[in-house]
């Protein structure tokens, strides 16, 4: 059981970067350079603070491991490892310690964030219209939990985001923009660990969102360039795409299960009425024999029983989930997950995120925030039914496949490493849609630093040759051995070599699956995936190791050494002044001590108790095993099994790539010749699988297409008919203006003329002549005297 | 401190004076005409924050805050209906005034604050000094300039206290004189076209509320139900609702009464109509129905909706800046909260009936906005496309209406709806501020033409990364709260919708991220040495950045005391016997949760 102190550990351990965020953002201009050592105290705070929660978890989480509990027997998933999880939702409290049912090692802690909806009167649900009390608010909390895992991630994430900070002071020293680089590190350690610390799924996308914004800044962080430019919003987009799928995740969750809350959805016993009663999705009424949940029929509305507290007492409530919610729920937050961590189809983004720095690409492209997409599968495993954890482990073979036969004919290191990336979190997905909950997150956990190892070193070659062309270079190893020597180790632990951390977690991934089709053997392919790309990793990884650092600097005219020459004719020409190899030197202290530091986890990360004879259970591992959720199958030490298969892929990768790229004097296979033989697939690898082409056609284009029509609609339609009506308008009424002008005041018009007419007429009579006036009276009296004796006639 | 009476009215009165004083200041007098303009915007925000205070502060709230249509009731318009009669406050301090204008029509000055309102009151306020700030760098006809702002303050805050709806009708018209003159004559090349486009898009919207509030007016019960048949069910004082001349029952041929006395509401008060609403059937399904169409209308013109928006972006882009920020930051929230203030409590059965297509208008009108904007190259019509899209989201929350399955969730919906009303409030003040403050050093507003700006104005591009990045929707940002409220809500009520509403979210990142790197990223020499933000400006920008942050963080800042009013709404829509009938008549298909165990 875990007491609030270390609870506080973690609090503080999350917001020391914040706090250190604020001011170097606030202060950047009087602080300048000295951002990079607030930067760095902070997370190495945050590391010593998490080493210290971790530490002190250890003890209780093995106890909890090798307890007697019931489930742990092979071949069936475990029903519960938690033992009892109880009373995780409070709300409201200030802070919360565990209950007499809390899990082994749980602190949970939080205060409401929004609360509204309280006080509704009458709730219509009884459409009786009764009055009733009214409603209690619906909470969104802010809470942190932490467990076995989050507590192992916190320290993985501080280790090598220390050393990632103190590698970027040596690697970003003469950038202008140094200060600005560590105040986004800042921001990322704070979103990154509130990640990790999230108890609640609405808390995990905000920080979800926040680690995407500063991974975005820092791939644009020479935003100068314009590919850098649109690299960092592709990165965002695509994330963004899974983020959608995300929040109908979380709107299904919200709306159905009433809660944000990973745990009570998640599930585990609770005392009622003196015996336990499993709730959330923890409860075996909806599982099958194998601790998988499956529809009795298509569409099954199922019942799960949510905690609800009421004061002091938590009571379970049935609520009635149609089983599709819960399928496009799990689906809508994988879809999150696949975004964040690169996965295929969304898999894009990652390799074009190495425009931003190489010591970004460690901690946040390689490491720690693709990672999280596999970390939140691991958070949310109980919730995914048998079909969507199905669609997981797909999911991760076709990523891991497909990205490495990418990896396999790039030329730029950086994208080799960066495809292996995506790959090694597609054997994670598959490992976690398996079953193999605690074989995912052990890999998770030893690839980080076997990861970030390489793309430090990466960096550190970088930064002595200014190139990522790799047929430009080659013996690099004389000149920078620390650097060759520290990634030959990554290498050999990515290759899955034994007595290096990769063959361990990798091996446990295998072990899974070999385990998962002897159970269901229609899906053999999810074991044929891994163990050809685990082949395809050896190969790749150590093709680049030799072309680095093996044998001797190659000329940039001499083609013999090139591995894919005849397609990148271009890069010749330029350099006739030798290889950029010859002024090659070993970078300087601050950037070699990470190396070697990363080098150790990188070996012993996956070690048993007892390294030899091979076959103890890693410790790591156990660790992760004591924490597992309902649903996962726990393989013990019997995962050793696969132990052969493994040895055989390690062997025939690297001997592959020893045959093709060693650069020795015997008669080696020409890796030119291979590529003129399968000219089409190499195409086909060389070109990405055209997925960049394919989204351009089909989802960009049409999008910006569209946008433009609207535009156009827009202007011509909904303005048209606004412009129509309005001129219509102008028109009826200069219309009436000339109905008025001509018929309503031409009638007028005509009476005044006639009338002036008649004036004007008149006016001829006076002429001002006495002559003419008299013979007009003259006239008159003639004409009156005439009209009086015709009309007055006298009477007879 | 002060009386209700007033410093309500002094709200309004107090912008509408220093306009006529600036009239007094000799025309070459530029500084001290721009002086007291500012102060008097000042005074007028200063006014808001004193009302805020009062509705929040500890020893007033009790009085300030209760529920609106409480303390209406508290203040009875006095019998003798003389104008001059009833200039004492029955209730001191609760935010309310009251007081017979022109008896015979029983229509009252009657002004009033509730959280809605109040939130509303104090975004003007912000907004009217930082866009009276922004003014400073006006020279032409400075004094008319002015004079009109302060005109056009003054009746923004009437209509945001206006209870009466013959006021607020009277408010709302004269709001377009001034935004007419001040497009019209201080704005861009094509500035004619938009005023008057302007002018009369409005205008045909605001025909519509006049229908509507004359319809609630003379209506006579639809025959099935009066208010006399209500009586037991009705306010207290409904003897004022029918008070006034009343005809005498008509008798029929051979002598007998009419059965059901032809009676009108006789009355333009919106809190009292709502309980009528509310409470009674007097208001039945299809005067509902016409009520609550012809209020949609009349105000998604304002709001803008699609299909009634294409005024806003040849508005926007005419406007002065300044102008721009006022319309943006305060106009168009004017269409939100006359929705949220009189069509839905005033037609809650026609609002839930309708509720599906308003829900789907502003789904459409979000995807549509946002994919017009993504097309745009002029700067400012891209923001201004963007609040279309932005303000879909009011229409959606609002029309979230699952209120049978936990209404709650519903809620969630309102109060992202008019968090969104603030937060747009917010950013798209700022934004429009931005591109402002870009087109008078660079003359373009062309994106293809900008580029490389970070470089060169760093204070400035980091205040547009975050305002941007507000607007889009990034947690911690005071966006996301709107944005996410109303989406989660949207779930609870029709999948579909919400998960096209969701999925608009990438069109947002799609044209913020595009237009940020268009304008700042990059390399451009052709603007080099352009001068970074002045203090004037920063001044400016910094209450919305200091806004947006502080509201993403901590929503409660405004929930709190904003959250109650906005549940009074719902709560006015869930009694509403109307909309009751609807629920009965299709209640859901699965019920999630038993209601006896919904927590109490």
């Amino acid at each position: 059981m875990m007491s609030n102190w270390q609870g506080w550990l973690y609090v503080a351990a999350v917001l020391i970067p914040l706090a250190a965020f604020t001011v170097e953002l606030l202060f950047i201009r009087q602080l300048k350079r000295l951002n990079a050592y607030i930067a760095t105290a902070a997370i190495a705070t945050s590391f010593v603070l998490s080493m210290i929660g971790l530490i002190s978890a250890v003890p209780s989480l093995l106890a909890a491991h090798h307890a007697p509990s019931a489930g742990k027997v092979e071949g069936e998933g475990k029903v519960d490892a938690e033992g009892d999880v109880v009373k995780t939702a409070e709300h409201g409290a200030s802070e919360h310690h565990g209950g007499p049912h809390a899990p082994p090692f749980a602190w949970t802690g939080g205060f409401d964030w929004v609360a509204l909806g309280g006080g509704i009167a009458q709730p219509s649900d009884s459409l009786t219209g009764a009055a009733s009390p009214p409603t209690k608010p619906l909470v969104i909390p802010i809470q942190i939990r932490i467990d076995g895992l989050s507590a192992i991630m916190f320290a993985m994430v501080t280790f090598i985001a220390t050393l990632v900070h103190l590698y970027s002071m040596g690697y970003m020293s003469d950038d202008p923009r140094y200060p600005r680089f560590f105040t986004y590190l800042s921001l990322f350690c704070f979103s990154m660990l509130a990640l990790l610390a999230s108890a609640n799924i609405f808390m995990v996308f905000m920080s979800w969102e926040l680690v995407g914004v500063c991974s975005y800044l820092l791939i644009g962080f020479w935003y100068e360039e314009k590919k850098n430019g649109d690299a960092a919003n592709k990165a965002f987009i695509a994330n963004r795409v899974g983020d959608v799928g995300m929040l109908v995740g979380l709107g299904l969750i919200w709306a159905y299960f009433g809660t944000f809350n990973i745990a009570d959805i998640n599930g585990g016993t609770i005392q009622e009425h003196g015996h336990a009663v499993s709730y959330g999705m923890s409860d075996p009424g909806l599982r099958d024999s194998i601790g998988r949940m499956t529809p009795a029929s298509a569409g099954e509305v199922v019942s799960v029983k949510m905690p609800v507290v009421n004061g002091s007492e938590t009571t379970l409530v049935t609520r009635k989930i149609p089983y599709w919610i819960l399928v496009v729920a799990g689906l809508g937050i994988f879809a999150g997950c696949v975004g964040k961590s690169a996965q295929f189809p969304l898999h894009v983004w990652l390799p074009d995120a190495m425009a931003g720095p190489t010591p970004v690409s460690a901690l946040i492209h390689a490491a720690t925030m693709v990672a999280a997409g596999v970390y939140l599968v691991g958070r949310f495993f109980p919730l995914f039914t048998d079909g969507v954890l199905l669609y997981i482990a797909y999911t991760g073979g076709l990523t891991l496949l497909i990205a490495a036969t990418i990896a396999l004919v790039q030329t730029d290191y950086k994208k080799v490493l960066a495809y292996s990336t995506v790959s090694q979190l597609g054997f994670m997905m598959l490992g976690l849609g398996v079953g193999g909950w605690a074989a995912g997150l052990f890999h998770l956990i030893t690839h980080a630093f076997f990861k970030a190892l390489l793309f430090l070193g990466a960096g550190s070659v970088y930064h002595s040759v200014h190139t990522y062309e790799m047929p430009k270079l080659g013996g690099l190893l004389k000149k920078m051995p620390i650097t060759a020597w520290t990634m030959l180790i990554a290498t050999l632990a990515i290759s899955g070599v034994p007595f290096f951390s990769g063959f361990y977690s990798k091996d446990a991934i295998l072990a899974n699956s070999l385990f998962f089709i002897r159970q269901r053997p229609e899906h053999l392919a999810l074991f044929i995936l891994p163990a050809v790309g685990a082949m395809l990793t050896a190969f790749y990884m150590f093709r680049m190791w030799f072309l680095l650092f093996a044998g001797e600097p190659r000329k940039a005219e001499s083609h013999g050494h090139k591995a894919h020459g005849h397609g990148h004719d271009h890069d010749h020409g330029h350099d006739d002044h030798g290889s950029p190899v010859d002024h090659a030197h070993e970078s300087g202290p601050l950037m070699a001590w990470p190396l070697l530091a990363l080098a150790v986890p990188a070996v012993i990360a996956g070690y048993p108790w007892f390294v030899f004879p091979l076959s103890g259970e890693p410790v790591l591992e156990q660790l992760l095993a004591a924490v597992q959720p309902v649903g996962a199958v726990e393989l013990g030490n019997s995962h050793m099994l696969a132990f052969g298969a493994s040895l055989l892929i390690a062997t025939a990768g690297i001997g592959g790539a020893a045959a093709f790229y060693y650069p020795g004097k015997i008669k080696r296979f020409e890796a030119a010749n291979a590529a003129k033989r399968f000219g089409p697939v190499y195409n086909l690898f060389v070109h990405k699988w055209y997925f960049d082409e394919i989204y351009d056609a089909l989802l960009i284009k049409p999008t910006l297409a569209l946008g433009r029509g609207i535009a156009w609609f827009d202007k011509t339609f909904v303005d048209g008919i606004v412009n129509a009506s309005a001129g219509l308008t102008l028109a009826v009424s200069k219309f009436e203006g000339f109905f008025d002008a001509y018929v309503v005041d031409g009638v007028v018009g005509l009476t005044s003329r006639l009338v002036y007419l008649l004036g004007d007429w008149g006016r001829m009579l006076q002429t001002g002549r006495l002559r003419n006036y008299l013979a007009i009276l003259a006239l008159a009296v003639v004409g009156l005297f005439a009209g009086v004796f015709y009309w007055i006639r006298p009477t007879p | 401190m002060f009386s209700d009476d007033l410093l309500l009215s002094l709200l309004w009165v107090i912008p509408l004076v220093g306009s006529l004083i600036t009239l007094a200041i000799p025309k070459r007098a530029e500084a001290a005409i721009k002086g007291f303009a500012l102060g008097v915007t000042l005074v007028t925000a200063a006014l808001g924050v004193a009302a805020f205070a009062q509705y929040t502060g500890a020893s007033t709230k009790a009085v300030a805050s209760a529920p609106l249509q409480e303390r209406a009731e508290k203040n009875v318009v006095p019998a003798s209906n003389l104008p001059t009669s009833g200039i004492s406050d029955t209730a001191p301090g609760d935010l309310v005034i009251r007081h017979p204008w022109i008896p015979y029509f029983n229509i009252q000055y009657y002004l009033g604050l509730d959280g809605i309102s109040l939130s509303l009151i104090l975004l003007t306020g912000l907004v009217s000094v930082l866009s009276c700030l922004a003014s400073f760098s006006i020279d032409k006809q400075v004094k008319g300039y002015f004079s009109l702002f302060l005109l056009l303050t003054a009746s923004m805050m009437g209509v945001f206290l206006a209870l009466d709806m013959f006021l607020f009708y009277v408010f709302f018209e004269v709001m377009l004189l001034p935004m007419y003159f001040l497009i019209a004559i201080w704005g861009g090349e094509n500035r004619e076209y938009a005023a008057i486009k302007f002018l009369l898009y409005t205008l045909f919207g605001s025909v519509f509320i006049l229908v509507a509030i004359l319809m609630l007016y003379f209506w006579t019960g639809d025959g099935t139900a009066t208010l006399y048949q209500l009586a037991a069910n009705a306010p207290p004082d409904m003897a004022v609702v029918g008070a006034g001349p009343q005809r005498a029952a008509p008798k029929l041929p051979d002598g007998a009464v009419v059965p059901q006395e032809i009676f009108s509401a006789h009355s333009f008060d919106a809190v009292k109509l709502a309980r009528v609403a509310a409470e009674t059937s007097y208001y039945g399904p299809t005067a509902q129905n016409w009520i609550f169409m012809l209020f949609l209308i009349g105000f998604l013109v304002k709001l803008p909706s699609f299909p009634f928006h294409t005024w806003l972006p040849d508005a926007h882009v005419q406007a002065p800046t300044p102008i721009s920020m006022i319309l943006a930051g305060v106009l168009l929230k004017i269409g939100g909260y006359g929705l949220v203030r009189l069509a839905w409590p005033l037609a809650p059965a026609g609002a839930y009936y309708f509720s599906y297509f308003v829900a789907a208008l502003g789904v459409f009108s979000i995807l549509y906005g946002a994919l017009a904007a993504m097309a745009q190259t002029d700067f400012k019509k891209l923001v201004a496309y963007s609040s279309v899209s932005h303000m879909g989201y009011v229409t959606l929350g609002l029309a979230v209406m699952n209120l049978v399955n936990d209404p709650r969730y519903y809620a969630y919906g309102i109060n992202g709806a008019m968090f969104m009303q603030i937060a747009h409030g917010i950013t798209s003040t700022g934004m429009f501020f931005l591109v402002g403050v870009i087109y008078e050093r660079a003359h373009t507003r062309d994106l293809n033409k900008l580029g490389g700006l970070w470089n060169v104005m760093p204070i400035y591009g980091a205040v547009s990364f975050l305002i941007f990045f507000g607007s889009m929707g990034l947690p911690g940002l005071c966006g996301f709260v709107a944005e996410v409220f109303v989406i989660l809500a949207a779930f609870n009520y029709d999948i579909t919708l919400a998960v096209l509403a969701a999925a608009a979210v990438i069109l947002t990142a799609g044209y913020v991220l595009w237009t940020l790197q268009r304008v700042f990223l990059g390399r451009n020499d052709h603007y080099k040495g352009l001068p970074d933000l002045s203090i004037r400006e920063m001044i400016i920008a910094a209450p919305l950045v200091i806004l947006t942050v502080v509201l993403g963080v901590w929503p409660n800042l405004i929930l709190d005391w904003m959250s109650p009013s906005v549940t009074n709404v719902v709560n006015q829509v869930v009694k509403s016997p109307t909309a009751r009938s609807y629920m009965q008549a299709a209640p859901p298909a699965v019920t999630r949760i038993s209601p006896e165990v919904l927590p109490r």
